[in-house]
């Protein structure tokens, strides 16, 4: 280890040497003859240093100008500083420790108990600087290894959600789209509709689990799902149910306290509930739709006319807002059909770009 | 000379420096380098140009100075004088009026230095 340094800020030699003998066997000593100076060497070097021993009154700037700096620069948060005085007057020695100084020291001062009092107050600092990097290191570890489990989640999600796409032999964008175009959609719910008390971290979590909406349609038969004509009736009743059947899927991996798990369900069973209640397969109506299903619900209508399908051509994006506007879709709330008004741009920019892609 | 002898001479407080510094050789190596010390003479000057901001300055370093070295005979004046020039208070006539003093026990302390380090 690299020999550690003492500053000493005093005016007299005398002074200074009478310290530098307590510490130079172990310290590599840097002396500074007036406060100027040691504020020019802390400016240069602060964090080589493990102490600062500084005279009251000294030319050009005090003890409590140099504390001041050290203060507004910060230095006073690494570097210990014992005051040393011949006097005792109580409105600089307050001063002195209102500024964060360690310790007074009088003169004549016994270099004994110098060296004593100096050595505690470095172990301290040594100590707890220590602990506030090990602190510190522990919390980036924390940090890098939630932003790996979160990596690795949504990952985990992405694969399961493409899995039904890729069944239904859709381009495998839906879903990205859906995930995009939610988060968009939320970001307005969250600014301007503050009553559903959207937290930041809450759009992160939904915007994964409407990756999952269609997770049921794994369980509808190919003749149903890929069928490129009209359903009947019957089978359009079997189509309904993807929405249970993700729910059951999900059942089995229940997690009744995690609020992820809470969104993943509802979205699977309510993304194609309305407003009105004319939805399926509850038929919940209002407010009784949690907002994450009625912002994936919208999204998902969105994007399936605006998408090619195998029982249909894609919509003009203007036709497809026309449509939702009119409620040949269903009925949203104004709040939703707000937010997607100030989405859609967005909505149509990424919707052409993809389209271009593509194309080419 | 011993410094011990010294210290005798010039009024300085030798227990006191023993205890605190351990060994002869450290309070006489200290006591030597007071002669290059300034503090006394800038105080003189300050006081002749009438600088008292300057001359608290140097008057409290030597207070400083001779408390580190035990110079008990010389810090009694430089004390009272660093309280004369002290700005809360400050009493021009009564600095003015103490300098001499001051001024001899220096010249004693250097003077008894001197003679320690020529007696060796």
């Amino acid at each position: 280890m690299e020999k550690r340094m003492i500053l000493i800020a005093d005016d007299a030699e005398i002074n200074r040497e009478m310290l530098k003998f307590i510490f130079e066997e172990q310290y590599d000593i840097v002396e500074a003859e007036n406060g100027q100076q040691a504020i020019e060497i802390l400016d240069a070097k602060a964090q080589d240093f493990s102490m600062l021993f500084l005279d009251f009154i000294m030319p050009e700037k005090s003890g409590i100008d140099v504390l001041e700096h050290m203060v507004s620069n910060g230095y006073s948060d690494f570097l210990p500083v014992i005051m040393i005085t011949g006097e005792a007057t109580p409105e600089f020695e307050v001063k002195a420790y209102e500024l964060g100084a360690s310790d007074i020291i009088y003169k004549p001062f016994d270099p004994m108990v110098v060296m004593r009092r100096t050595m505690n107050i470095m172990e301290l600092y040594e100590h707890r600087i220590d602990i506030e990097r090990k602190l510190e290191k522990r919390t980036l570890e924390l940090i890098e290894s939630k932003e790996k489990l979160e990596k690795s989640n949504e990952f985990l999600i992405n694969a399961l959600s493409s899995v039904v796409e890729f069944r239904s032999m859709e381009s495998g964008d839906h879903i990205k789209r859906v995930k995009t175009f939610t988060g968009i959609i939320l970001g307005y719910v969250r600014k301007f509709y503050p009553e559903y008390k959207l937290t930041k971290e809450q759009v992160a979590l939904i915007t994964q689990a409407s990756a999952l909406h269609d997770l049921g349609k794994i369980a509808i038969m190919d003749s149903i799902l890929l069928k490129p004509g009209k359903l009947t009736r019957d089978e359009f009743e079997e189509m309904k149910k993807h929405t249970i059947y993700g729910c059951e899927i999900l059942e089995n991996f229940k997690q009744e306290e995690n609020e992820f798990y809470r969104y993943c369900y509802d979205i699977c069973r309510y993304h194609h509930e309305r407003y009105d209640g004319k939805g399926y397969p509850d038929g919940l109506a209002g407010e009784n739709i949690p907002i994450w299903a009625q912002v994936v619900s919208i999204v998902d209508v969105y994007d399936a006319l605006v998408s090619k399908r195998v029982y249909k051509d894609p919509y003009d994006v203007n036709e497809a807002v026309r449509m939702i506007h009119d409620g040949e879709c269903g009925v949203f709330s104004d709040k939703i059909m707000d937010c997607f008004d100030l989405a859609k741009e967005e909505l149509f920019a990424i919707t052409q770009r993809e389209f271009i892609e593509d194309e080419e | 000379m011993t410094i011990k002898e010294c210290y005798e001479k010039i009024g300085a407080d030798y227990a006191e420096a023993i205890a605190r510094m351990m060994k002869d050789e450290r309070i006489a190596k200290f006591a030597g380098m007071f002669l290059r010390d300034t503090s006394f003479t800038e105080l003189k000057a300050a006081m002749e140009t009438e600088n008292y901001d300057e001359a608290f300055r140097m008057a409290h370093t030597l207070k400083g100075v001779s408390q580190n070295l035990s110079f008990t005979a010389l810090y009694g004046p430089v004390q009272e004088i660093t309280e004369a020039l002290r700005e809360k208070g400050r009493d021009i006539d009564l600095a003015k009026s103490l300098l001499p003093g001051v001024e001899a026990e220096y010249e004693r302390t250097v003077a008894g230095i001197h003679e320690f380090l020529q007696n060796q």
